[in-house]
């Protein structure tokens, strides 16, 4: 069996999934899949239709509990952990950009973003203060007082990224983000999403099938079969 | 393309079958309804229309040439706390006019009874109520002359000569037909006296209506959102909003269709329950609640008609654009005109306060249904605007995300927040009214203040008082003696504690009522009527009408300053008498009945005061029923809004799970969004009704508006529990229609 495995900035992994399997009634969807993940790194995991890469983040991320193996964040055991304990690390620690239909329809962009401090406890004004700079860092200047069927898909995904960002999250889990996007507007958010996650040190979880989107990434790994099957060093920290 | 609908419809497989038939299922629950508050409707004209014969001698005794005149005479009497319907007849020929039910006169000594008084007649001892009636039972009255199947009913047979001098008979060549709503005068009292009754029914109608269509209307949006994505998919292969609009209409026309038949279905196996719910005062025969040709035309034709329209109309936004379901945009705010249509309905009521009522019965009838029915509109209208005007600065402000998501999604659609509670909203104004207005009627009495709330202890109930006015073209003068013997004859019924015999020391004139005294001694026995002052032995008790208000048992009244003998030679005007128990109560009224067979009934100071609140106790009636009947639909109306909202945000509210966000936040936020409105309609609700009472009441009888007892505010707030209840038999569906499957599948 093989695996991923990610030498992080403090030296120790900050995610590690341990001969995760996981199946969904009779089909399997992961079998016995391993995978460190060190801090501050840009992970892309990569694989065909079917293959297990969006389960495998959803079990990264502790939405699903595997039937087997062992996830571990931060030193951590994660897959042990209640369903509400897990929830609150996901909000708290973890940030989540979806291939579409995440924004609450009925909230403002600027809502939309500041979602999750709100969620944390964060006084509203406060919690809108911070954020308003986002949408000049993501060039969305003039959108805030937008609903979602009032911005283009590009926009929505930005909205999107900053509220997965705004809480200054340890780790990003992007699950193919870029999917229902063009090219061009895909490779602007995904500049966007890359830069954000350096300049704030947030480890990223990208699951995409599409090489060019991978390529933003530190490091690669191919999930095929429900197993991680192979995967590229991370480079060298600048 | 029809052809392509049906199939759609029929041919979808599971997913398409549930979806027709839940939405047959809330139209059937809203058809059933419907038809049986139309059938109510009839039913109420059908039992009032069979009240007619018995106004006979002031609404239809016409004169018909060639007929025999018919001595005839209505009065009522009262057994057990039940009225009686007793009318004396004597023929003066063979062609004198024959009451409906009954195949001829009964001849003296003879009498027809209805089946439910025959009954009454054979399980009761003779001396308490048979004695009454002389003769025999020469046969049952039959349905066409009975209001209700429960109708005390006698028909007795006398001789012309004898009945021709008794008070009150009149000589009649035809049988009345018109009901008591067309009777503006004095109508015999044991009909629903319906100076009014048309109000009250429009308003009760209304009431009902409105939740029952609504509820239709949200039935037919069931799974609309699915229907839209759907549609809009198929806009997207190429279909033209045209042939989009005829499947649309297609599929909700046969499921409306297939609601309808379960609905008229539904409504014929539950009409016999129906019949037997009391709410006029009587029970309905079941053919009582039969549908016009109009009815049926109108719900089994119009109903699918507005089914298909509204599909139309919801479908609007999937023939602009084949990914407008997909879009959600900044909708526009109820305007504030919304708020005009209440202002002209209250600001009516309130005119009549400042300038008075109208002088003319039908004209205030007719007024102050244009007041009320143009509030309860007013209700509707503003509903939505309110709405969104609470909603858009609680969104603007406040900082916990469930407040906010709830409040948002009330401002962005608030017509679709009130339209659930709509319902619910109306019923709670109706039954506010009635029960504000029949409170303060029944504590300041139908006259004002002169008539407030009697006590009905044991004592009030075993006190009979039979009036000794006789009727003369100057007014009433009372009699100058009670019959030898009468009172010893009283004394000696089994069951009597005490006889009162009540003179009149000061006869009736237009600035005072004849005012009483009785002796000490009687008065001592009869403790109901009051008490005398230590050394007293004649007293002064007042008009007649006092003796109705309460707590008169312990009014110690005044000495009247007559010795004894001298008042025992006054005129009489009332004997009161004192018994131990209901059964010696009828036994006393059928020896004063038989004294004094030309006098009003004798009743107790209880059924005196029992019979000025009989129409309010109908309307309590109509108003309990407008609420239960109110409070499952809107329960119902509440639930599918509550699922149609969870299904249209099962993603972003998933994701926000998977995302962190605890379940039970987005508990709350469905919770808020359905309570909320549900809540701040009732207030408002509640608010209008006491206010549109409050205004009624200070123009139509200058009294200011009771609270009412503690029964309205359990059963209003039962109906919100139960309400609540129904918001949250929706919530575990959200643990499932927000699940990891959703995110990852939809």
């Amino acid at each position: 069996m093989s695996g991923g495995t990610g030498a992080g900035a403090g030296g120790g992994p900050l995610i590690e999934a341990r001969h995760v399997s996981l199946s969904f009634g009779p089909t399997p969807a992961l079998r016995g899949a391993s995978l460190t993940v060190a801090a501050g790194e840009i992970l892309a995991v990569m694989g065909p239709s079917g293959s297990g890469k969006s389960t495998l983040l959803h079990c990264l991320a502790g939405i699903l509990t595997p039937d087997s193996g062992e996830i571990h964040f931060a030193g951590r055991r994660l897959d042990t952990l209640r369903e509400n304990e897990r929830g609150a690390l996901r909000r708290d620690r973890f940030g989540f950009v979806f291939q579409f239909g995440q924004l609450v329809p009925e909230l403002t962009a600027e809502e939309n973003v500041a979602l999750p401090l709100l969620l944390n406890g964060v006084r509203r004004a406060r919690a809108l203060a911070e954020a308003r700079p986002w949408f000049d860092r993501l060039d969305l200047a003039g959108t805030q007082s937008r609903r979602s069927g009032e911005l283009s898909g590009g926009q929505a995904q930005r909205v999107a990224l900053a509220r997965a960002l705004v809480a200054r999250p340890d780790v990003l889990f992007a699950d193919e983000p870029t999917g229902a996007l063009d090219s061009l507007t895909g490779e602007n958010v995904m500049n966007l999403l890359v830069s954000e996650a350096r300049d704030q040190g947030t480890t990223v979880i990208l699951v995409t099938h599409a090489p060019r989107v991978a390529a933003y990434a530190d490091r690669e790994v191919v999930v095929r079969d429900g197993t991680v099957t192979s995967y590229e060093p991370a480079p060298a920290a600048s | 393309m029809i052809r392509l609908g049906v199939r759609l419809a029929l041919g979808g497989g599971r997913e398409a079958w549930g979806r027709l038939a839940l939405v047959a299922a809330g139209v059937a629950l809203g058809v059933s309804m419907l038809l049986g508050a139309l059938a109510g409707i009839n039913a109420v004209n059908a039992q009032n229309a069979r009240y007619g014969w018995l106004d006979t001698h002031t609404g239809g005794g016409a004169s018909v040439a060639g007929m025999d005149p018919l001595w005839w005479r209505v009065s009522s009497d009262e057994f057990a706390g039940r009225v009686i319907g007793r009318v004396d007849e004597a023929a003066t020929g063979a062609r004198s006019p024959v009451p409906p039910g009954i195949p001829r006169l009964p001849g003296p000594g003879q009498y027809y009874a209805s089946p439910a008084m025959a009954a009454l007649l054979r399980s009761t001892p003779a001396a308490e109520l048979g004695a009454r009636y002389p003769g025999r039972l020469a046969g049952l009255i039959g349905p066409a002359a009975l209001p209700a199947p429960d109708s005390l009913i006698v028909i007795i047979g006398r001789r012309a000569d004898e009945l021709a001098h008794a008070q009150g008979a009149e000589r009649v060549t035809a049988i009345g037909t018109a009901p008591p709503s067309a009777c503006s005068g004095d109508c015999y009292d044991i009909g629903i006296n319906a100076n009014g009754i048309e109000l009250i029914l429009s308003v009760v109608t209304a009431a009902l209506l409105f939740p029952i269509m609504t509820f239709i209307g949200t039935a037919t949006r069931l799974s609309a959102a699915r229907r839209e994505q759907r549609f809009a998919a198929m806009r997207l292969a190429g279909a033209t909003p045209g042939q989009i609009s005829l499947l649309a209409a297609v599929e909700s026309g046969l499921a409306a269709l297939a609601g309808v038949a379960a609905g008229f279905g539904l409504f014929y196996l539950g009409r016999p329950a129906l019949a037997r719910i009391d709410f006029t005062g009587g029970r309905f025969f079941t053919a009582d609640l039969s549908l016009s040709a109009a009815d049926v035309l109108l719900v089994a034709a119009g109903v699918p008609v507005a089914a298909v329209a509204a599909a139309w109309l919801a479908l609007r936004r999937v023939g602009a654009s084949p990914l407008a379901v997909a879009r959600r945009v900044t909708p526009p705010a109820p305007r504030a005109w919304r708020v005009l249509p209440l202002l002209i309905g209250l600001g009516e009521l309130a005119w009549f306060v400042h300038a008075g009522r109208p002088r003319a019965t039908s004209g205030q009838a007719q007024a102050y249904m244009f007041g009320i029915l143009m509030t309860m509109v007013g209700l509707v209208v503003v509903g939505p605007w309110l709405t969104g005007a609470v909603a858009r600065p609680l969104a603007r402000r406040t900082g916990r995300p469930a407040v906010l998501l709830a409040a948002r999604r009330l401002a962005d659609n608030p017509s679709s927040g009130f339209r659930a509670i709509g319902g619910l909203v109306l019923a709670l104004f109706v039954t506010s009214v009635a029960v504000a207005t029949i409170t303060t009627i029944d504590a300041y009495g139908v006259g004002g203040r002169d008539r407030p709330l009697v006590r009905r202890g044991p004592a009030e109930r075993a006190t009979l008082i039979d009036r000794y006015q006789t009727y003369t073209p100057a007014g009433p003068r009372d009699a100058p003696a009670i019959p030898a013997g009468l009172p010893a004859e009283l004394r000696s019924v089994p069951g009597v504690l005490g006889v009162t015999v009540v003179h009149t020391i000061s006869p009736d004139s237009p600035d005072h009522p004849a005012i009483g005294a009785v002796t000490c001694a009687q008065l001592a026995d009869t403790p109901a009527l009051g008490q005398c002052p230590a050394g007293a032995t004649t007293v002064n008790v007042g008009g007649g009408a006092d003796w109705s208000r309460g707590g008169i048992n312990e009014q110690r009244w005044p000495p009247a300053g007559v010795p004894v003998t001298q008042l025992e030679r006054l005129p009489v005007q009332a004997v009161v008498v004192a018994a131990n128990g209901p059964a010696a109560v009828e036994r006393a009224r059928s020896a004063l009945r038989l004294a004094n067979p030309d006098h009003v009934i004798p009743l107790t100071i209880a059924e005196e005061a029992d019979r000025d609140r009989k129409l309010n106790r109908a309307y309590q009636r109509l108003a309990n029923l407008v609420m239960l009947i109110s409070l499952p639909v809107a329960g119902c109306g509440l639930a599918v809004g509550a699922i149609a909202g969870l299904a249209e945000r099962g993603r972003p509210f998933s994701l926000l799970r998977l995302a962190g966000t605890p379940l039970g936040l987005l508990r709350r936020v469905v919770a808020l969004e359905n309570a909320v409105p549900l809540l701040a309609g009732a207030v408002v609700a509640i608010a209008t009704g006491f206010l549109t009472a409050g205004l009624f009441l200070r123009s139509q009888l200058g009294e200011t508006v009771r609270a009412p007892a503690a029964s309205y505010y359990a059963l209003v707030g039962a109906g919100l529990v139960a309400s609540l209840l129904v918001i949250a038999s929706t919530l575990p569906l959200l643990e499932r229609a927000t699940g990891p499957a959703i995110a990852r599948n939809d």
